[in-house]
């Protein structure tokens, strides 16, 4: 029999799958070593629930105090940063992970993964990371050995009722094959050298067909060669230029001027992009209440998008003036008919956003129950206490107000200003972050980056001039 | 007669619901009297406050010059930077309130019924309102208070036996502190515990539009 691979090759094999900007979660066993053959300051970032996003090879002496998914500790590359549990879930599920490789016992021709101890245990089932690596991630390429110990298959034809997850593989890598996994059929891609389709398919419980062009397994890193693009973006309109009419759009605010993407609201003004739904927590109300205005100015806020006629809806918790007597924009254009308006409690809103970027599709909350806000929802009575079922958001865009940003789009704010930036930033397809200062990857500590870059699409220096009041 | 009799100014209805305040609590104020509370915390005693901008340990406000617009309460006043404080998001802040982590929450309130039902984030005539943080608060925080002016500036009733106006959160009030008046929600009906100086209880039943049941050690406002 031919020899079989390798696992560092068999991790070559699968970072050859890997492109410039991809996040990939990895979990333990043969995935665990492609931290391993990366070369250094590769263009993509692996995922760890060792709470590690962005590392490098695993390293005795690490410090960093994160692990690989085997438990080893790993040092951060140059902007890589700290994620805990909730968030290493958060980005699978809220489809921020571009692949997923996970070593599964076994894999089924319809792309069902069944775990280790679902594969030796029936009736135990203990489904740890694999089940949230493989509904999460993207691409799901599962890497095993092509036999057991024993000589037995390792792709079978049966699934278990107790899979970990189904229909989910895309690729397989083992030691001596690449196999696709297409339309619930297996299609065999690659051979290790020295191996025939024939010698494969005896070694494979199910059936399967030869690619056309069956070639063998050489692993090419050529894409992984290119320096990591910056987020950065020259200005404004380049920013979000794109933005079509009719877009969701989320843009931070609270009464004080702070917080808000000055730049890119009056950027947003100035190319005229109209018929928007804005989900912000107020919608324009810094200008009313006027703290810390300069004399015979106007603070800049959402009234300057209201104002232009831009805005058809506001998703929002606090809209309208504290004071009756002095509306805002949105108010006189609400009372005018032009605008519509859902009104959400503020927690709820913060929770909506965090589950709509986290892929939490509903959640119960109490708040509200028995109130308007409850009027036409689900609600139900849990350990005698009533809910209320409400719906992540997500937008086409946000416009995020941070302090600093490194080239890869890792945030840190500034005080308050942190408050539903933070939260809006993973839930939009394309999010914008406006700065006062971009730095180099690794300039940021690590430990104190709160919005990683995986959530930031698009970069844009706040003018130095610029000011919060017009 | 009521009419044109001497009521508590603010500052003393605050001072009463500073008393409640539990030493090394957790806060949220709400704005109105609630926001003056932080001025009378008894002599020696710590309480950490909470606003839903984004920070734990709000220090009192900043002079003009070291304004930050980065550094805001729920209101948009300007805060003073002060050790200990921490900021987080909008998602933490009210995990923290709807988690049971807020000791007290002092609101205002445009109506508050015999049974602690809450009515402040709309006055049905301006037929928009700003629900803010209002609602997690009255469905999240361990106790509720509302201070505010026992009755309305045409001596309208605040205090009543059914809320007319949209509600923030049903039964959720445990103490009312008023101008006139201390009273407590129950599910049988409105307890009153203490009253004004000067006032008696029908008097202030003539401007409570529920029925107060007074407690067995009905006393005098209690400082």
């Amino acid at each position: 029999m031919p020899q079989k691979l390798d696992e560092l090759t068999m991790a070559l094999r699968a970072a050859s799958e890997l492109r410039q900007g991809q996040v990939v979660a990895v979990g333990s066993g043969l995935p665990a070593k492609i931290a391993e053959i990366l070369p250094a300051q590769a263009p993509v970032q692996l995922l760890s629930d060792g709470g590690a996003l962005g590392y490098g090879p695993s390293q005795p002496d690490a410090g960093a105090g994160v692990c690989g998914p085997d438990g080893r500790p790993v040092a951060l590359e140059s902007g890589g940063s700290v994620v805990g549990m909730v968030d290493w879930a958060a980005m699978l599920r809220g489809g921020h992970v571009d692949v997923a490789v996970v070593q599964p016992a076994r894999v089924t021709p319809s792309g069902d993964l069944l775990g280790w101890t679902t594969a030796a245990t029936p009736g135990l089932f203990a489904p740890g990371r694999t089940v949230d690596l493989a509904a999460g991630g993207g691409t799901v390429i599962a890497m095993l050995p092509h036999t057991g110990s024993d000589g037995s298959a390792n792709i079978v034809a049966e699934s278990s009722p107790v899979a970990d997850g189904r229909s989910c593989v895309n690729l397989i890598i083992t030691d001596i094959a690449v196999i696709r996994v297409e339309n619930g059929a297996l299609v065999l891609e690659e051979v290790a050298p020295g191996w025939s389709y024939d010698e494969v398919a005896a070694l494979t419980g199910a059936p399967l067909t030869p690619a056309d062009d069956l070639k063998e397994i050489s692993p090419d890193l050529e894409a992984l060669k290119t320096a990591r693009h910056s987020k950065v973006f020259p200005d404004g309109p380049s920013a979000i230029g794109d933005m079509p009419d009719g877009a969701t759009v989320m843009i931070d605010g609270f009464g004080g001027p702070g917080g808000m993407a000055h730049y890119l609201l009056v950027t947003l003004r100035d190319q005229g992009t109209r018929g928007l739904t804005i989900i912000s927590n107020t919608i324009g109300i810094a200008r009313i209440v006027n703290f810390g205005t300069p004399a015979g100015k106007l603070a800049i806020d959402h009234s300057v998008i209201v104002d232009n006629g831009q805005v058809v809806k506001a998703i929002a918790s606090y809209p309208v003036s504290p004071s009756m007597s002095r509306p805002s924009s949105f108010e006189l254009a609400y009372r005018r008919g032009e605008v519509e308006l859902e009104l959400v409690p503020q927690g709820t809103l913060a929770e909506r956003l965090r589950a709509g970027g986290a892929g939490i599709y509903a959640f119960y909350t109490p708040t509200g129950a028995g109130t308007l806000i409850a009027e036409g929802k689900e609600s139900r009575v849990i350990d005698g206490k009533e809910y209320i079922l409400e719906h992540g958001l997500k937008a086409d865009y946000c416009l995020i107000r941070g302090h600093k940003a490194d080239t890869l789009g890792n945030v840190v704010y500034k005080g308050t200003s942190r408050n539903f930036n933070a939260v809006m930033a993973p839930s939009a397809a394309i999010t914008v972050v406006e700065v006062d200062e971009v730095v180099e990857p690794g300039e940021l500590d690590p430990e104190l980056i709160v919005t990683p870059g995986v959530y930031v699409d698009r970069i844009v220096i706040r003018p130095e001039a610029f000011s919060a009041y017009e | 007669m009521v009419e044109g009799k001497e009521r508590l100014p603010r500052e003393v209805v605050a001072m009463r619901v500073a008393k409640e305040l539990p030493d090394g609590g957790f806060v949220n104020l709400g704005l109105g009297i609630p926001t003056l509370v932080s001025n009378f915390i008894p002599e020696g005693g710590v309480v950490f406050y909470h606003s839903e901008s984004g920070v734990l340990n709000c220090g009192p406000l900043a002079e003009e010059e070291e304004q930050d617009i980065d550094l805001i309460n729920a209101g948009g006043q300007f805060l003073q930077r002060v050790p200990g404080m921490a900021f987080f998001s909008t998602v933490d802040g009210f995990a923290m309130i709807r988690g049971g982590h807020v000791d007290v929450t002092v609101l205002g309130a445009h109506q508050v019924s015999a049974t602690g039902d809450l009515a402040n984030w709309m006055l049905p005539e301006r037929g928009v309102g700003n629900i803010g943080g209002a609602m997690d608060l009255a469905a999240g925080a361990k106790q509720v208070i509302v201070a505010m002016e026992h009755t309305d500036r045409q001596d309208g009733a605040k205090i009543v036996q059914e809320c007319t106006y949209p509600i923030t959160g049903k039964g959720c009030v445990s103490l009312i502190v008023t101008d006139l008046a201390v009273m407590q929600p129950t599910p049988d009906g409105l307890v009153l515990r203490e009253v004004a100086p000067g006032w008696t209880m029908e008097e202030v039943q003539e401007l409570t539009a529920a029925t107060l049941i007074p407690a067995p050690d009905l006393k005098e406002y209690e400082l």
